[in-house]
């Protein structure tokens, strides 16, 4: 994000930065850019009496990547879902990505609110692919390893922030509880926070069979979740 | 995306949290689905949601016509702040039988007695185990009840301590607060009544 000489210096611009990357210097707003993840929230906010705030359109693979992690509204290549993520349990009854016998985990980096250095997401990457998980294809972290068996993520971006990133991949049961644990541990080695989710298909009866997973590896899940409640089928009625 | 997962607040302040979204799966059945998409405004609007959304354009503070933009990879949402209408919108939604993945975000207790009461079959569950790491980062729990509301964490925690100084100092009302927060997000998914309310607490006014 680029602060052009219209500026006065406000600071109206200041509190919507979700990485408070921006200050007020000398009567100008000044955009640290190596905390900067160009979300463009400061610019989309719409509250520069001056329109100072731009875009950079020359940007870099590197600020483009930036951008890819950290704008919902920029479709990254390896996906076709706005932003950061994939469908994931969104569309479960109808793709059956996650079936019975396995189950789907995502760690966010950077969520919530305090984003996150690639370095940190190769920690996590790298402690669940000791499991030989397996990444999840289709999202753009995936898309940044080097080796999708070690979690070796690109070095040229290594040093790079996002918003946030997301770890994503499927896990047979039997090695639930030790990813589980595998995840807690790395968690003290990092800079950033994270936010771990856990998803599975309900068995015949209607339970999930994650919980007790859950139980075992010492997390308490939360009261609330996201819950597909199976409308979904291969012929939409048009 | 956990774009609606990871909300944080009290068991009091998230039974006046609910959403139910609709997405198509594009390597399956997202071929010209933004026509089916729209029908489920259609369905929700008449329920008079606090907020609606579409992750491809914004919400209903900020887009006048959301149907009209509904492209095939939209997602589409719909908040509401209690359980009874959020039923009623399952229901709308199981009588339209569109065939698009519906999925609803609320405490799981109230989801499993929902689809016992209406006869529906839960698919898949997913939950937050929290945030890890270095938790030093984090701002006050209370700001996080409103930041995660937007999964995509474009509300920021200096945004609504703003608001909230000026909520204090009579300089905005909580209902103008809220909507200026709920606009960051970006799939219309904040909830625009539950933040005036975790306003004014914040704020300490009645
Ligand atoms: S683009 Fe995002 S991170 Fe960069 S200055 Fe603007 S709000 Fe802050
Ligand atoms: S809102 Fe605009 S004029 Fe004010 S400090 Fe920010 S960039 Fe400068």
């Amino acid at each position: 994000m680029l602060v052009m000489d219209t500026c006065i210096g406000c600071g109206l611009c200041v509190p919507y930065c979700p990485m408070n990357a921006i200050e007020v210097k000398d009567r100008k707003a000044v955009i640290d850019l190596d905390e900067c993840v160009e979300c463009g929230v400061c610019l989309k906010a719409k509250v520069c009496p001056k329109d100072a705030l731009k875009n950079d359109e020359t940007y870099t693979e590197a600020r483009l990547l930036r951008k890819t992690f950290s704008d919902p509204w920029v479709t990254h290549k390896s996906t076709n879902v706005l932003g950061r993520g994939t469908e994931e349990m969104k569309t479960n009854d109808v793709t059956n990505r996650f079936g019975k016998g396995v189950c789907g985990i995502a760690v966010e980096l950077g969520r919530p609110g305090t984003g996150t250095r690639f370095y940190d997401v190769e920690k996590v990457a790298k402690a669940c692919a000791a499991s030989n998980v397996e990444f999840e294809p289709y999202n753009p972290v995936t898309s940044l390893m080097t080796n999708v068996k070690t979690g070796e993520m690109n070095k040229e971006f290594i040093n790079e922030k996002a918003l946030s990133a997301i770890v994503e991949f499927i896990c047979p049961n039997d090695k639930v509880v030790q990813v589980l644990k595998d995840i807690k541990k790395v968690s003290a080695e990092l800079d950033t926070v994270f936010s771990l989710d856990i998803c599975c298909m309900a068995e015949d009866d209607g339970s999930f069979p994650m919980y007790a997973m859950i139980k075992e590896a010492g997390f308490t899940s939360s009261l609330n979740g996201k819950t597909n409640i199976g409308m979904g089928r291969m012929q939409l009625k048009f | 995306m956990t774009h609606t997962l990871h909300r944080r607040g009290t068991k009091e302040s998230l039974r006046t949290d609910y959403i139910v979204f609709g997405i198509t799966a594009q390597q399956f059945n997202g071929k010209d689905s933004a026509q089916v998409l729209k029908k489920f405004f259609d369905i929700v609007s008449p329920l008079h949601p606090t907020n609606m959304g579409d992750m491809r354009q914004g919400g209903m503070l900020t887009v006048a016509d959301l149907p009209a933009g509904v492209q095939d990879n939209s997602i589409v949402h719909a908040v509401f702040n209690d359980l009874e209408t959020l039923e009623e919108a399952v229901r709308r939604l199981k009588t339209a039988d569109l065939g698009i993945s519906i999925v609803v975000s609320s405490l799981c207790d109230d989801v499993a007695e929902l689809a016992k009461r209406n006869n529906v079959k839960l698919h898949t569950q997913e939950v937050s185990l929290g945030i890890h790491g270095n938790l030093k980062k984090l701002p006050a729990e209370e700001f996080l009840h409103v930041t995660t509301q937007c999964g995509h964490g474009l509300i920021a925690a200096n945004l609504v301590k703003s608001m909230v100084e000026k909520v204090k100092n009579g300089k905005i009302t909580p209902r103008k607060a809220s909507e200026e927060i709920c606009k960051q997000c970006s799939c219309g998914v904040g909830n625009i009544n539950r933040t005036e309310a975790l306003l004014k607490d914040m704020a300490g006014i009645a």
